[in-house]
């Protein structure tokens, strides 16, 4: 750790910030949360790899259901929108509020954009015939995007309070740092959730000719 | 969100500040990197088993990268990462307990049906 970090060590007996170690606690049980959530998806995933039935009775493969461009997109739009994060807490703990107004701004709008694309994806899949009563993928896929696309709603949500206290003259100082760090802390944690879900919900679903989940079979049996 | 009449970060602070801002711009160019390779990485013609570990390895280093520089876990108290690598390990022991009870090769999937 640097002196200059040491220099803005907190007068509590941790020397970290209560906000702070509390935010921290809170994003440790979010990530028990978000692990049940992705765990419980990839075991119905090895149960039923069969996808799901759409509407005609057809049963359906979810890697045809996928646009793997424009999950790409959303998850470079969240990445982004991290980095804008990382230097809206760099421009408060400078005392820049005009830049940390512009780089929150920056992370609200990319938040609504990753939001859209989630929204547009959802309606796709449920025109297609994927809903969350029909099928074991569609509860698990639904239940577990949808929770991370609430953490993504709630964060746009506190950005955007904060981006417009900012011009009360209330926001500033260290304090007004803090809160920004501990706001920013829980947009990572979004970032790095979907960073988990990219890879384990999306990605692997194009591994082999009929995914990661073999032919489709069955698994199954009386 | 609060106020206090504060003094004005000290000139270490802010070359501290502006050293992590280039770290910043340098990590956010390599999750771009990492995540249009992994892109291209699922097209290519190589054994999924393959793909599959190289795709948990480029998941693991994003995911640890934004928590050590992003969520600036590296300048912090070690206390704040022990905190964090605990709930990531209780995390993993859920999984791989869940994995266990629910493995397909023994659980009774009459039920199921």
């Amino acid at each position: 750790m640097s002196e200059a970090a040491v220099a803005h060590d907190a007068p509590t007996s941790t020397g970290i910030d209560h906000k702070k170690l509390i935010m921290w606690l809170f994003l440790g049980s979010d990530c028990m949360f978000f692990g049940t959530l992705i765990s419980t998806h990839l075991l119905y995933r090895k149960l039923y790899p069969s996808g799901f039935t759409d509407a005609a009775g057809h049963q359906q493969f979810i890697q045809k259901l996928f646009n793997i461009e424009l999950t790409s997109f959303s998850t470079f739009i969240l990445l982004m929108s991290s980095f804008l994060m990382a230097l809206a807490v760099s421009a408060m703990h400078k005392g820049q509020i005009k830049s940390f107004r512009r780089n929150v701004l920056g992370v609200i709008i990319f938040g609504l954009i990753f939001l859209g694309c989630q929204v547009f994806e959802f309606t796709h899949f449920y025109h297609e015939g994927l809903t969350i009563q029909n099928s074991v993928l569609g509860s698990t896929f639904y239940v577990l995007t949808g929770t991370h696309g609430t953490h993504v709603a709630i964060g746009v949500l506190w950005l955007t309070l904060m981006y417009f206290y900012s011009f009360t003259g209330k926001l500033g100082g260290h304090m007004g740092a803090l809160d920004v760090e501990v706001a920013g802390l829980y947009w990572h944690f979004v970032d790095i959730v979907w960073i988990i879900i990219f890879t384990v919900v999306y990605l692997v679903e194009y591994l082999g000719p009929a995914g990661i989940w073999g032919t489709g079979l069955p698994v199954v049996t009386q | 969100m609060s106020s206090s009449p504060e003094a004005a970060p000290s000139a270490d602070f802010l070359a501290e500040e502006a050293r992590r801002y280039h770290h910043f711009i340098t990590l956010a160019l390599w999750l771009a990197v990492i995540t249009g390779a992994e892109i291209v990485l699922i097209f290519l013609p190589v054994p999924p088993a393959v793909v599959l570990t190289v795709l948990s390895l480029m998941s693991a280093g994003k995911f640890f990268a934004v928590i050590l520089w992003f969520m600036h876990l590296i300048y912090d108290k070690r206390l704040l990462l022990w905190l964090f690598v605990t709930a990531l390990a209780l995390t993993f022991a859920t999984f791989a307990a869940l994995l266990a009870l629910f493995s397909v090769d023994r659980i009774d999937t009459r039920w199921l049906s």
